[in-house]
């Protein structure tokens, strides 16, 4: 088995084709390509029938020569330590190509809480906390939820912390309820980078937003908010896919003078399933769920689910298409990248375009140690400023180069880092 | 002028009245003279009579007392004439009369008023008293003169009964005799002779007199009857002699329902007069032997609620007689019923009364509540058809059963048309005042179902009634509703089902139930706050710590018929009693995807049963919702918090169901799991439960033994399967199911999946699966592989796939391998689980290392992999994913996979095709089951080959026509499709052409499976066409012409 998938080799290879580009010599590759600093501990937790069980929880730092480093904390069954290796070291690219003052880290504990009450799961939180709080910290590192975890076991952690060092502390950790130490603007946030990344690729082309048209896929969290921004800069959608759960199938949603999204909202449901009857009943025509890519629009966004742009349906999109902005995670398949480029359509990488999250994190965090809550204008007022200034350098840098978007802002990130280690004089 | 005639009257009617009254006291003055005898105060009442009568100087009176006659003076029989029998111990021994000598006008009853026939009455009632107190005086008096004599005790009962009650005597004297006789006392044997048979005739005579007039017949047997007695005292002691006649004396006295509950002819009115009496009688210290108190409670269960013996076996332990009394009161029967109250109905009457009678824990007593209930007898729908001349409806089960379903519309209608005996409308009238204005729901309560342990769960009809109006429209609401549900009964579904268990010829007696609907009005909306099925076997365990005992809920808000049925477009809330805290759903993501979004609801304003969205509920009336706090959860982004009680806004914010707070706030939980154990310890198995909650208390609708359905019925493999042909077997969390004809095993190989090099191919394999889900044939082939199946977060770790790439196999299924000196732990599906759960696909896990397990690896090794036939473009993936033609590699056998959860066993074995095997039962008798007719694969069939004879090939330019699928394989279900492979040349005229026509066979084929099946299908015919060029290609379905695996069947076409 020995070249058996291993996420951890995959990121390690993708680093050293930067590195390479970079021109970064041994001690920095050596630095970068292996995380920092690694907890591994045991977590022994009192099950509700009363015996004990010892779960094994880890805390993986990759780097923080930007700043404290950050990341999730994950609960899986079979956590692996070279995943957790791999998804601290994408932490440290992912703040540093949204230019954010933090590093990379994440953490987990091997469970199933599918097999846990929610006592138990409370338990194994306030554990890991006590496992690991000297390591950890709103200037050290700071967790987030990740998989099977979520804002409860954010508050638990933060409670034990808290309870340990005597301090309220809130900027420990993110991901936490408004009125909790919470950030107004969560929920857009990513939504609204995507669209704010594509209004600075329009600037770029010449084009003013008003009168531009798009078509999407999926309709959730992150594309409606894209759309809701996307019509206040004077865009319509022409298309919209989402996913039906009773047909088990992607359906497209088209309407040619715009859809509406208010009214699309109120027939859809938490996940972004609209209601097909509803919707043909509003006057929006039907199609099959590859529609979104054919429209004859200028931007397509793909915010669904990974491999969504192939080669099977590369030479379905339409000539007029000038811009796809990543919404989703790995929705092109890297194979098509190259027609993309010949055909001189702009593509702003998942890395930036979904970067909106983590900028919203951060300033979480900012808000939590200054004990200070921003409203949402100034939450979103930042927001634009920040995901603006990201997404010009790594334009810029791609250009100055000649990379693609995706390289360049793979590269412009393991720069930043790179930079910050020699000027801190580690390499 | 008229005051005055009316005053005239009244004075004229006070003056009737003093003259009876004055009557009434000279005859208690009479009474009461102690110095008086018998004949004396005959004499006397006879001469105290006519003044009290409205007209005196005409009035004479007579007394007939044991044989006596007592008249006055001028005495003269007459036409005009009232009487009034005197009754002593229930039997008549005489009568007073009254007689006018002359025509007078007519009043009340002849020439006499209504009053006066009241005064008569009384009189002779009095009369009665006194005499019977004069007897019991005499005896009294003798008896203690013999006790002065030192006589035994009980000559002394022996003779006071000989005077009051010789009938009792002589049945105590018998038992006596048959007593000394189990005793083995010769001289009572030889008595036995002559004390019978002879006896009984005499007895029966004997009965009929009028004592003591008849003294001479029963002399004898009085005699004899004291005779028994000389015998028992000298063999047996005094006190014991006492002491039976004790018993059987206090047993004699409920010897009435004896007589009614062991005659079979005696009706339900008869039954239930006997127990209203026996119920005041035991308000005054009647008592029943044990033996005789359990055989009551045996033949009031068997006549009234259902004739199961293990019911009876249940309930003979816990409910009283009494107990039946209340019931019998709302129970609507025909008048000379014989009919029952059905399995439903009992199941509920016998919960009740476990909790009631048998149940300590009064915490939990004062919880449970059981809603107020009306019934029908089973034989109420053959009263109901005979009163309207229906009965040849009957008939209508012998039909074909595309027939049946034509018709069922009709009968229906005949049946709303007709009128329901007045004699049930009375009783129907009484449930409504009893029941109030709140919704009812009317339930069917089949004897059917309880007679061979058959489920017709969902056969028959309930019906919802809001019940409000004026009386008269509730009533016929209520009765519209029952004779729906009788129609029901004349249903295809019921038809049908009935003729695949082998129960057509049995009468259709269907009781019915009327209960209360348990909930609130909200809005213009009536509910329960929310409402559940519990079952004490847990059937889809989602985690290795829950086990099988530790049961299952499915809860929802609203009305419970969510709960009950499978549902395609929602989910109910899973909750295993047991380990609530062990949820299904962990994530918030999760949570959110499979919690209940509709509700069930009576809509008060239409009269209807609707389904609305939960949101819309409780957005408008969140703060009128009864414990609403204890069902839903805010949604915050990331965070779930359970709503305050007081204060919060449901009206703006995203809540979903998640019955947190039910679950850490209140103790329903545990209060229901508690019931269960109860009732699982008194029925010596699991039960099923169905419940509502108000917002206060749980109501419990039915209960019953847990009647799984067939395909949660513990199943064995058949016996010597040669090894070679056992595939697989595991021993650890097996559920109970059957999963029969696989025809192929997609099998992900774990070591060579765990060595895929590539992320994309790991992501490839994934899509293999859901590529092979959409071209194997439905529900015939199953999934197995390493691991968690759908694993996120981690690929490796398991194939990525969501519930859309599996939704067509027949089972999932996890293999443990060991990796690094552990077994890790498998998903138990609870990625998808619940889109399991609702499509009952099974799911296994394997542990093949565990050293008991047969795994056989040959077999997965050695076999043919068709993959690459089938997906060429994933052929460099074959090591990895395996296609198994299950017929092509064991000369065509199908897989069966045969799991008993009871003993912790499944078994993957090769052998015939099923059709069907009969399963190891524990519940139904297996013999009773005929092999299911219904070949929905073979008219089909048939049909396709019809439409390809009838094609015009040249016509539509085809040049092949092919079956492939379910029909093909002989395994079509009632909503399976005909897939259907036309290879054409044509243009795309011809093919447009081709296409209308059949359309038209579409639809007919459409209207001709409704027929059959009752399913309502779109699209019966899924055409695929086919070009020379895709042949060449193998694109698509062109795969399946030629293929190795599965291949379509050629069919003739028309002949040029």
């Amino acid at each position: 088995m020995g070249n058996a998938y291993n996420p951890y080799k995959t990121a390690q290879e993708q680093f050293d084709k930067a590195a390479v580009i970079l021109e970064l010599d041994d001690a920095a590759r050596d630095l970068l390509r292996t995380p920092m600093k690694e907890f591994h501990f045991s977590i022994p937790v009192r099950m509700d029938n009363g015996g004990r069980r010892i779960f094994k929880g880890f805390r993986i730092m990759h780097n923080d020569a930007r700043g404290p480093a950050k990341g999730g904390i994950r609960f899986h069954p079979h956590e692996t330590v070279d995943t957790v290796r791999a998804l601290s070291m994408l932490m440290t690219w992912k703040t540093a190509v949204a230019d954010i003052p933090l590093g990379g880290g994440k953490g987990g504990v091997i469970c199933d809480p599918h097999d846990l009450s929610l006592n138990e799961q409370e338990q194994i939180c306030r554990g890991w906390v006590r496992q690991n709080f000297k390591n950890i910290g709103a200037n050290i590192d700071i967790p987030a939820p990740e998989l099977m975890t979520n804002a409860q076991h954010m508050l638990w952690m933060l409670d034990e912390y808290e309870t340990i060092t005597g301090h309220r502390n809130p900027g420990f950790i993110t991901g936490k309820p408004v009125g909790m130490g919470g950030s107004l603007g969560r929920v857009e946030s990513t939504g609204y980078g995507v669209m704010l990344c594509v209004r600075e690729a329009l600037k770029e082309l010449n084009i003013k937003p008003a009168g531009t048209t798009a078509s999407f896929q999926g309709f959730g969290n992150v594309a409606r908010h894209a759309i809701e921004l996307y019509n206040k800069m004077g865009g319509k959608v022409l298309c919209v896919s989402s996913w039906d759960q009773k047909e088990m199938k992607e359906i497209s949603y088209c309407k040619d003078d715009g859809i509406d999204l208010a009214e699309l909202k109120k027939i859809t449901d938490p996940f972004g399933g609209i209601d097909k009857t509803k919707a043909k009943d509003l006057g929006y025509t039907v199609k099959e769920g590859g529609e979104w890519v054919r429209k004859d629009v200028d931007i397509l966004v793909p915010a669904a689910i990974e491999n969504q742009i192939t080669s099977e349906n590369i030479g379905l999109i339409s000539p007029g298409v000038k811009i796809i902005a990543e919404g989703a995670n790995n929705p092109t398949n890297p194979s098509v990248e190259p027609e993309l480029n010949r055909r001189n359509i702009k593509l702003i990488p998942d890395l930036l375009a979904n970067s909106g999250g983590v900028i919203c994190s951060y300033f979480e965090q900012v808000q939590s140690n200054a004990n200070y809550y921003w409203d949402r204008n100034e939450v979103f007022g930042k927001l634009d400023q920040k995901i603006t200034s990201a997404y010009i350098s790594v334009s810029e840098f791609s250009q100055k180069n000649k990379f693609d978007m995706r390289d360049a802002a793979y590269i412009i990130s393991v720069d930043r880092v790179a930079t910050a280690c020699r000027e801190r004089g580690w390499v | 002028m008229e005051n005055k005639e009316s005053l005239g009257k009244l004075i004229k009617d006070l003056r009737e009245r003093a003259k009876e009254i004055k009557c009434i006291y000279q005859v208690q003055e009479i009474l009461n003279n102690q110095s008086l005898s018998t004949d004396d105060i005959c004499q006397k009442i006879v001469n105290t009579l006519p003044p009290g009568f409205q007209y005196p100087d005409v009035c004479r009176s007579k007394i007939l007392l044991s044989g006596k006659e007592y008249t006055d003076q001028k005495f003269s029989e007459t036409k005009w004439c009232i009487s009034s029998q005197i009754m002593i111990r229930g039997e008549t021994t005489g009568q007073i009369k009254v007689y006018y000598t002359e025509e007078r006008p007519d009043e009340d009853e002849g020439p006499f008023l209504k009053e006066e026939r009241k005064l008569l009455d009384s009189i002779a009632d009095q009369f009665a008293m006194h005499i019977l107190h004069k007897q019991l005086k005499t005896v009294f008096e003798e008896g203690q003169l013999k006790i002065k004599e030192k006589k035994s005790e009980w000559w002394v009962i022996l003779d006071l009964l000989k005077r009051t009650d010789p009938r009792l005597l002589v049945n105590i004297a018998q038992k006596m005799l048959n007593y000394l006789c189990l005793s083995g006392i010769n001289e009572a044997e030889k008595f036995l002779d002559e004390f019978n048979p002879s006896f009984k005739k005499k007895t029966e005579l004997f009965r009929e007199s009028n004592f003591p007039t008849s003294v001479v017949e029963t002399n004898d047997v009085l005699n004899k009857s004291t005779h028994v007695f000389d015998i028992a005292s000298r063999h047996i002691s005094e006190e014991d002699i006492l002491e039976s006649i004790q018993k059987w004396i206090k047993e004699d006295r409920s010897g009435f329902m004896v007589n009614i509950l062991e005659n079979m002819s005696s009706s339900l009115s008869e039954i239930s007069n006997a127990i209203e009496r026996y119920h005041h009688l035991s308000g005054q210290g009647l008592e029943l032997s044990r033996p005789r108190a359990k055989s009551f409670r045996v033949a009031l269960t068997r006549r009234v609620l259902t004739d199961q013996p293990s019911f009876i076996g249940i309930a003979k332990e816990h409910v009283r007689v009494d107990d039946f009394n209340s019931l019998m009161k709302t129970i609507i029967h025909p008048q000379k019923s014989h009919g029952k109250i059905g399995g439903k109905g009992s199941g509920l009457f016998l919960a009740q009364h476990i909790l009631k009678n048998s149940v300590e824990d009064g915490e939990i007593k004062s919880k449970i509540k059981f809603p107020k209930s009306w019934y029908i007898t089973s034989d109420g729908i053959l009263e109901f058809m005979n009163y309207n001349g229906l009965q040849d409806i009957v008939e209508q089960k012998y039909k074909d059963i595309s027939q049946v379903r034509h018709e069922y519309p009709y009968v229906i209608q005949v049946f709303k048309n007709s009128a329901m005996p007045p004699e049930m409308i009375k009783g129907l009238s009484l449930a409504l005042d009893d029941l109030g204005s709140d919704p009812l729901i009317v339930r069917s309560s089949s004897l059917l179902e309880d007679r061979f342990g058959t489920s017709f769960a969902g056969k028959y009809k309930s019906l919802f009634i809001t019940n409000k109006g004026t009386k008269e429209k509730r009533l016929q609401q209520l009765t519209e509703a029952i004779t729906e549900i009788y129609a029901s009964t004349f249903g295809p579904d019921p038809i049908e089902y009935r003729e695949e268990h082998s129960l057509l010829d049995y009468l259709e007696e269907m009781g019915i139930i009327i209960q209360q609907v348990v909930g609130n009005r909200i809005g213009h909306y009536y509910l329960p706050s929310f409402s559940g099925v519990a079952f004490g076997m847990n059937e889809y365990r989602w985690s290795p710590r829950i086990e099988r005992d530790d049961g299952l809920m499915r809860i929802v808000p609203g009305l419970g018929t969510r709960a009950v049925d499978r549902i395609s477009d929602d989910y109910p809330m899973l909750i295993s009693p047991g380990k609530p805290d062990i949820r299904v759903n962990s994530t918030v993501e999760e949570k959110i995807r499979y919690s209940p979004k509709s509700l069930d609801v009576i809509n008060l304003e239409t009269d209807q049963f609707e389904t609305v969205q939960f949101s819309e509920i409780y957005e408008k009336y969140g703060n009128e919702y009864p414990f609403l706090q204890h069902i839903l959860s805010e949604v915050d982004d990331k965070y779930l918090r359970t709503p305050k009680k007081i204060g919060h806004d449901y009206s703006d914010k995203f809540h979903i169901v998640t019955f947190d707070g039910l679950i850490t706030k209140t103790s329903v939980i545990q209060d229901i799991r508690k019931l269960m154990e109860i009732f699982r310890e008194k029925y010596g198995t699991p039960i099923d439960l169905e419940f509502a909650h108000d917002g206060n208390d749980i109501y419990i609708l039915q209960c019953r033994p847990q009647s799984s359905p067939e395909e949660n019925l513990p199943a064995d493999p058949p016996l010597n399967i040669p090894k070679k042909d056992i595939i697989f077997t595991s021993q650890k969390h097996i559920p109970n199911g059957y999963v029969p004809d696989i025809t192929h095993i997609v099998y992900v190989d774990p070591a060579a999946y765990s060595a895929i090099s590539s992320y994309d191919d790991l992501v490839n394999a994934g899509r293999i699966i859901g590529r092979l889900n959409k071209i194997l044939p439905k529900r015939q082939f199953i999934l197995l592989g390493p691991g968690r199946w759908g694993s996120r977060g981690d690929i490796k770790l398991g194939v990525s796939v969501t519930y859309s790439d599996i939704n067509n196999t027949a089972a999932l299924i996890e293999i443990a391998m060991k990796k690094d000196e552990y077994v890790p732990e498998l998903s138990f599906g609870t990625h998808f689980f619940q889109d399991l759960v609702e499509a009952d696909i099974k799911y296994l896990p394997l542990y093949p290392e565990d050293g008991r397990s047969v795994f056989n690896s040959r077999f997965f090794g050695s076999s043919k992999n068709h993959l690459a036939d089938i997906l060429p473009d994933m052929a460099y993936l074959s090591n990895a994913v395996k296609v198994i033609d299950v017929a092509e590699v064991s000369a065509g056998k199908n897989m069966h996979i045969y799991m008993n959860g009871d003993e912790q066993k499944a078994f993957a074995v090769l052998s015939e095709p099923a059709g069907r095997v009969s399963l190891k039962r524990k519940v139904s008798a297996p013999e009773f089951k005929k092999a299911k007719t219904d070949l929905h694969w073979k008219w089909r069939l048939n049909y396709a080959q019809e439409i390809a004879l009838s094609l015009d090939q040249e016509r539509f330019g085809v040049k092949g026509f092919y079956i492939f699928g379910s029909v093909k394989n002989a395994t079509a279900g009632p909503m399976s499709d005909i897939d259907i492979l036309i290879h054409m040349n044509g243009t795309e005229e011809q093919k447009h052409d081709l296409k209308s026509w059949l359309e038209g066979w579409d639809r007919c084929l459409s209207r001709v499976n409704y027929f059959n099946t009752g399913h309502k299908t779109e699209k019966i015919l899924d055409v695929h066409f086919i070009t020379d060029e895709d042949i060449k290609k193998k694109t698509s379905f062109a795969l399946k012409i030629g293929a190795l695996t599965d291949a379509a069947r050629p069919l003739p076409l028309k002949r040029q």
